[in-house]
C-alpha cells in the first residue's frame, strides 16, 4: 500500500504494509531519530509526534492511518538554526534535562498542551503529563518549565506557543 | 579561595539544548541501514541442562551471516569469581539466559532464523528462592563453583553460597549477656527494583584493524573492554570501547553484558553488528536491585545505649554472582553505620538462584539495609520508650566514633545535619492538614553511604586557541558530571571559562584507566585526577609566561584567560599567547593526572571477605517523609519530603538539587509501588511498563533540601559525590512514616495498597526465615 503524507513539511511517500508502527518509519527508514521508541506500547509517550497538530505516540499510529496527514516530529519543531521552541527553552532554563531520552515526546506533548491549555494550573500540567514518563528527574523541574512557559506567554499576552507547530 | 570562586557555578548543561531538540545520537540511535542486527536465542526454562544445539539450519536461513554459541566464546567472566559465561555452555542457569545469537541482514531474518536453531534441554527443578538454595540438600546452581577462577581473594564460599563477607569488632556474646540490656530482634524482606533506562542495554561491534571495536550504552568502558577480551580469550589490547552519550543507566550498565558478543559477530562477519534488547528482553533479564532478607538484633540498654548488634543479610544474585559479590561488602558500611554500637558483628552472603542474576542499582545494598536499620531503630524506641529522633540524635556516628569493620569515623556530621533537618522542617512547616482525615504519620532517619573512589586517569591538553581538552574515561549518563563539574573544575584551575574546556567522551584507546561511572565517584575520582592534571599544565604554563615575563612563576596567577603577575590585574599576558610561545620553544602544553583510593584501614581482624574494608569517602543523608495512608484502600499519599544531604562541597548546586529530586523519586516507587516478582517457571512477571509501576508526574512532589558543606572528604576541593545516594534513605523514611501512620510494625517494601491493607487488618504475615539459624555464628562459613 502506498501511504503519503507531510512529514516536518515535505511530501513524504511510503510503500509497504499500512500497520508498520510510524515510529519505525521515522527512526528506520527517514532517520528522525529524535522520536524515541522506549515502550513501544503508548506507556512512556517517548515517541510522540504531530499528527495534523495532535500529540500521538508514534509507536500506536499504523502508518496506513497518516495518510494525507501532517506529521511532524521533534526535528521539525525547531529545526536547523532556528531558535528553540519557547518550551524548549524554559525546559533549558530550567535545568531539566538528566540522560534526555524522554524529552524529545515530554517537548511534543507539552508544546501541544500548552498551545491549548493556557491558564492551565499545576494540577493541570501533571495531570497532562500522565502518558508521559520521565526515569530520571522526578518531573518537578519539568513541571516549572512549563508553568515559566504559560506564565511567560501570559506576560506577553501573546497566544501561547506563537510558534505554530 | 579564588580557585573555588572560579569553580562553583551553577552551570547550563551543554548538552541540554541538542537532546531538547532530539538530536543527541545515543548509541542506539546510531543504527546504519549496512549493519547486520544480532538477535539472541534465550532459554525458556529456569534450569536445565543443554543436550543438543545444532544452528547450521539457522545458518541458511535467508540474510542470515553468522550464528554464535558459547562454543565460540568460552572465557568466564565475573566479579571476584569468573563464573558467567557469555552464553549458555551446557548448563542453562535462568529463565531468559542467551544461548545462541545470530547475526542477519535485518532484525527480521535474525529472528525468523532463530526458529531454525534445533534445541533440546532436559529441564531440571529450579531452586528459585534463596530459602530453597541454602537447604543442606539444595541442587548446586553451579556443579563446579570450586573450580572457578577467584579473580578478587579473601571471600568464603560454599556450594549455593557465590561469596560471604564478615565484619565482626568487640565481644558481641558479652554485650547480649549484659544484665541491663534489652534485646530487640527485627526481620524484613525487600524484592528487586528494576532501573528502566530509557535507553536499553544497546551495542554496536566491528572489527577494526584486526581488534574489536565496540560503541556501547555502558557505565563502565574498562569493563566492557575486559570482559570482551576475556570471554573472547584476546591478545591484550584487542578491545576499543566508545561510549556515545548515555540514556540512562542507574547502575544496569555497570557490567558488561550483551556487548561482547556484538565483537564476537564482528569477528566472524567482517560485518558491523547492532544488538538491542527489546524492552520485554530489558526488563526480563534486568540486572535489578537485588531481593534481600535481613535480620538484626540489638541489645539496648534502658539509657538508650546499643552495647551490641548482630544481623545477617542475604542478597540473591540469581543465576551468577555479578555485582552482589562485591556488595556483600556494603551492609557492613550500610547497616553497620549511622549509630554508634558497642560491639558488633555483620554477615552479609551472596546465595545462587536459578532467577535472572542481580545487578548494582543506585545505592546498591544500602537502600534496604538502610529501611531496614531505621525501621529497627523504630522498633527499638517503640520497645523501650525512646522518642525516635532523641534516640537518633543521641545515637548517630560523631567523630572518632567505630564503624563495624573499626573504621574511625571523623567529625560531627549526623548530628548536626539532624539540627538542620529540624530548621528545614521549621521553615516549610508540616503537612498534618492535607492529611484530610486519612492515618498522617512523619518520621526522620538517617543513612550512611559511600563514594566509590578507585582507579581514574585524566589528560589535559592546553589549546593555542585559548581552550583545552580533557581525555578521561568519564561517561555522560544524565547526571551530569561531564558537561557540569568536570568542565567547571578544570576551568577553575586554569583560569578560564568552562565553555573553553572540551570533554572528550569516553575512549579506551584515548584515555587511561577508570572503573567507570558509578558509586557517586566520577566528580570525585576522575575530578581528582583532572586537578592533577592541571597542576602539570599550569607548572609548564607558568614556567614559560615566567620566562616570558622574565617574572618568577610563583609570583604569578591564572586569571580570565590571563596569566597575570599575583595583585595587577590585566598585567601578563594571555592564555593563547603563552601557550603558541611553548608550542614553539619546549613543545604543546598537555598534563596527565591519576587518582585512586586511600584505602583507609579496618581495625586488623575485623572485616573478612571485604572488598572495601573501610570507607575513604562516607556520606551521611537525613531524609524526613509524611504520608498519609488511606485506611479504606490503602493508598499511601507523599505529602512532603525534606532531605539534609552531605555533599562535602557543591560544586553546582542546581544540578546537584535536580538529582535530589530524581533520586529520591526512584526511592518512592522502590518504597510504594516498583515490584518486582518471580513466576513458578522462574521469570521476572513485570516485563513491559503495564506491569512495571514507574512515578509519574501525580506521584510525585517538591523535595525540599538542604545541602550540608564542610563535612571533612579527600575529594578535590572537598567534594563528594552526590548524584548516587539521595536514593539512600527513601525506603526508610516512608516505611518509618507509614508504620508509624498505621500503627503496625512495616517489614516489607514495597507498601503497595494490597500489602498496606493487609498490615492495617494484620492480615500480612511478618517475614519469617526458617533458612536463617538463630544463632548468628550458625550463618556463617566459619
Amino acid at each position: 500500500m502506498t501511504v503519503i503524507f507531510q512529514l516536518n513539511g515535505e511530501d513524504c511517500r511510503f510503500d509497504g504494509d499500512p500497520m508498520t508502527p510510524l515510529v519505525d518509519i521515522l527512526r528506520q527508514e527517514r532517520f528522525l531519530t529524535g522520536t524515541k521508541a522506549v515502550c513501544r506500547e503508548g506507556f512512556c509517550g517517548a515517541c510522540t509526534v504531530h499528527v495534523d497538530d495532535e500529540a500521538v505516540p508514534s509507536c500506536l499510529k499504523p502508518i496506513g492511518l497518516v495518510q494525507g496527514c501532517a506529521v511532524t516530529t521533534i526535528e521539525g519543531l525547531s529545526s536547523g538554526n532556528q531558535a528553540l521552541h519557547p518550551l524548549q527553552a524554559n525546559l533549558e532554563a530550567a535545568d531539566a534535562v538528566q540522560c534526555g531520552m524522554c524529552f524529545p515526546g515530554m517537548v511534543m506533548s507539552l508544546s501541544a498542551f500548552v498551545r491549548d491549555n493556557p491558564h492551565a494550573s499545576r494540577p493541570e500540567i501533571k495531570a497532562a503529563m500522565v502518558g508521559n514518563i520521565c526515569r530520571c528527574t522526578g518531573y518537578e523541574r519539568i513541571v516549572d518549565a512549563v508553568a515559566d512557559r504559560l506564565e511567560q506567554a501570559r506576560k506577553a499576552g501573546q497566544s501561547v506557543g506563537g510558534i505554530h507547530v | 579561595m579564588s580557585e573555588l570562586s572560579a569553580t562553583v557555578m551553577n552551570l547550563p548543561r551543554r548538552d541540554a539544548q541538542d537532546k531538547l531538540r532530539g538530536r543527541t545520537k545515543y548509541t542506539n540511535d546510531r543504527v546504519r541501514p549496512d549493519m547486520l542486527h544480532a538477535v539472541l536465542l534465550r532459554s525458556t526454562v529456569a534450569a536445565g541442562r543443554i543436550r543438543k544445539l545444532d544452528v547450521s539450519a539457522a545458518l541458511r536461513c535467508p540474510g542470515v551471516r553468522a550464528v554464535a554459541t558459547g562454543a565460540d566464546a568460552p572465557g568466564l567472566y565475573g566479579i571476584g569469581i569468573a563464573d558467567h559465561p557469555l552464553l549458555a555452555i551446557d548448563t542453562i542457569r535462568y529463565h531468559g539466559e542467551p544461548i545462541a545469537v545470530v547475526a542477519a541482514e535485518t532484525e527480521k531474518q535474525a529472528r525468523e532464523a532463530l526458529a531454525a536453531i534445533v534445541l533440546e534441554v532436559e529441564p531440571l527443578a529450579p531452586v528459585s528462592t534463596m530459602a530453597e538454595a541454602l537447604q543442606p540438600a539444595a541442587r548446586l546452581v553451579h556443579e563446579g563453583w570450586r573450580g572457578y577462577e577467584v579473580i578478587t581473594e579473601g571471600g568464603a564460599r560454599a556450594g549455593n553460597i557465590a561469596w560471604e563477607a564478615k565484619s565482626s569488632r568487640g565481644d558481641v556474646d558479652a554485650a547480649f549477656a549484659r544484665p541491663d540490656i534489652r534485646i530487640v530482634e527485627s526481620s524484613f524482606t525487600v524484592g528487586r527494583q528494576s532501573h528502566v533506562p530509557f535507553e536499553p542495554r544497546v551495542a554496536i561491534g566491528s572489527w577494526e584493524d584486526g581488534r574489536a571495536h565496540i560503541q556501547t550504552s555502558t557505565q563502565v568502558p574498562w569493563t566492557v573492554r575486559n570482559v570482551t577480551g576475556r570471554v573472547m580469550q584476546l591478545a591484550p589490547g584487542g578491545v576499543r570501547v566508545t561510549v556515545p552519550p548515555v540514556g540512562g543507566g542507574f547502575g544496569l550498565k555497570f557490567d558488561a553484558s550483551i556487548e561482547p558478543i556484538t565483537a564476537l559477530l564482528a569477528r566472524m562477519t567482517g560485518r558491523t553488528v547492532v544488538l538491542e534488547n527489546t524492552r520485554q528482553e530489558e526488563m526480563a533479564t534486568c540486572l535489578c536491585r537485588e531481593n534481600a532478607e535481613i535480620r538484626i538484633r540489638s541489645a539496648v540498654t534502658a539509657e538508650g545505649y546499643i552495647a551490641g548488634r548482630e544481623a545477617v543479610v542475604l542478597m540473591d544474585c540469581g543465576a551468577y554472582g555479578g555485582e552482589q559479590v562485591f556488595l556483600t561488602t556494603m551492609t557492613a558500611h550500610t547497616l553497620g553505620g549511622n549509630y554508634r554500637v558497642g560491639a558488633t558483628r555483620l554477615v552479609s552472603r551472596a546465595v545462587y538462584t536459578n532467577t535472572p542474576p542481580n545487578g548494582a542499582f543506585r545505592a546498591c545494598n544500602g537502600v534496604y539495609n538502610t529501611f531496614a536499620l531505621e525501621r529497627h531503630t523504630d522498633e527499638i524506641c517503640d520497645a523501650l520508650g525512646f522518642d525516635p529522633m532523641e534516640f537518633r540524635k543521641k545515637n548517630v556516628l560523631g567523630d572518632g566514633d567505630l564503624g563495624a569493620t573499626g573504621q574511625v569515623f571523623e567529625a560531627d556530621v549526623l548530628g548536626p545535619m539532624l539540627d538542620r533537618m529540624e530548621a528545614l522542617r521549621a521553615s516549610t512547616g508540616t503537612s498534618e492538614a492535607k492529611a484530610d482525615g486519612r492515618l498522617y504519620g512523619i518520621a526522620t532517619t538517617v543513612g550512611t553511604w559511600f563514594v566509590f573512589v578507585g582507579p581514574s586517569a585524566a589528560t589535559v591538553n592546553l589549546n593555542a586557541d585559548g581552550s583545552a581538552t580533557l581525555v578521561t574515561s568519564g561517561v555522560e549518563i544524565g547526571s551530569g558530571t561531564m558537561v557540569q563539574s568536570l568542565p567547571q573544575i578544570v576551568a577553575g584551575q586554569l583560569g578560564l571559562a568552562p565553555d573553553q574546556v572540551i570533554v572528550r567522551e569516553a575512549d579506551t584507546d584515548a584515555a587511561g584507566l577508570d572503573v567507570g561511572v558509578g558509586g557517586g565517584r566520577t566528580t570525585v575520582s576522575i575530578g581528582a585526577a583532572s586537578i592533577a592534571a592541571c597542576a602539570e599544565v599550569r607548572e609548564k604554563l607558568l614556567r614559560t609566561a615566567g620566562e616570558m615575563l622574565q617574572t618568577r612563576p610563583e609570583d604569578l596567577v591564572l586569571r580570565d584567560g590571563r596569566v597575570e603577575i599575583t595583585g595587577r590585574p590585566g598585567s601578563g599576558m594571555s592564555i593563547p599567547t603563552v601557550v603558541a610561545h611553548a608550542q614553539a620553544t619546549t613543545g604543546p602544553i598537555t598534563g596527565s593526572g591519576a587518582f585512586t583510593a586511600r584505602n583507609t584501614p579496618a581495625m586488623s581482624g575485623c572485616a573478612m571477605g571485604h572488598f572495601i574494608d573501610a570507607l575513604d569517602i562516607p556520606v551521611f543523608v537525613v531524609h524526613e517523609a509524611e504520608v498519609a495512608v488511606d485506611p479504606d484502600t490503602g493508598h499511601v499519599e507523599v505529602l512532603a519530603y525534606r532531605v539534609v544531604q552531605d555533599v562535602g562541597r557543591a560544586l553546582n548546586p542546581r544540578a546537584v538539587m535536580g538529582q535530589i529530586q530524581g533520586g529520591v523519586v526512584q526511592g518512592l516507587g522502590y518504597a510504594l509501588h516498583e515490584e518486582v516478582t518471580i513466576t513458578a517457571d522462574g521469570r521476572i512477571a513485570q516485563d513491559d511498563f503495564e506491569t512495571y509501576r514507574l512515578p509519574l508526574a501525580q506521584d510525585v512532589i517538591p523535595v525540599a533540601a538542604d545541602l550540608y558543606e564542610g563535612a571533612p572528604s579527600m575529594g578535590p576541593l572537598g567534594t563528594k559525590g552526590a548524584g548516587e545516594v539521595p536514593i539512600l534513605a527513601v525506603g526508610a523514611a516512608i516505611g518509618c512514616a507509614v508504620a508509624r501512620a498505621i500503627g503496625k510494625p512495616v517489614r516489607q517494601l514495597p507498601l503497595t495498597p494490597p500489602r498496606v491493607l493487609r498490615l492495617l487488618h494484620e492480615r500480612e504475615p511478618p517475614p519469617e526465615f526458617p533458612h536463617i539459624a538463630p544463632g548468628w555464628a550458625s550463618n556463617t562459613l566459619g
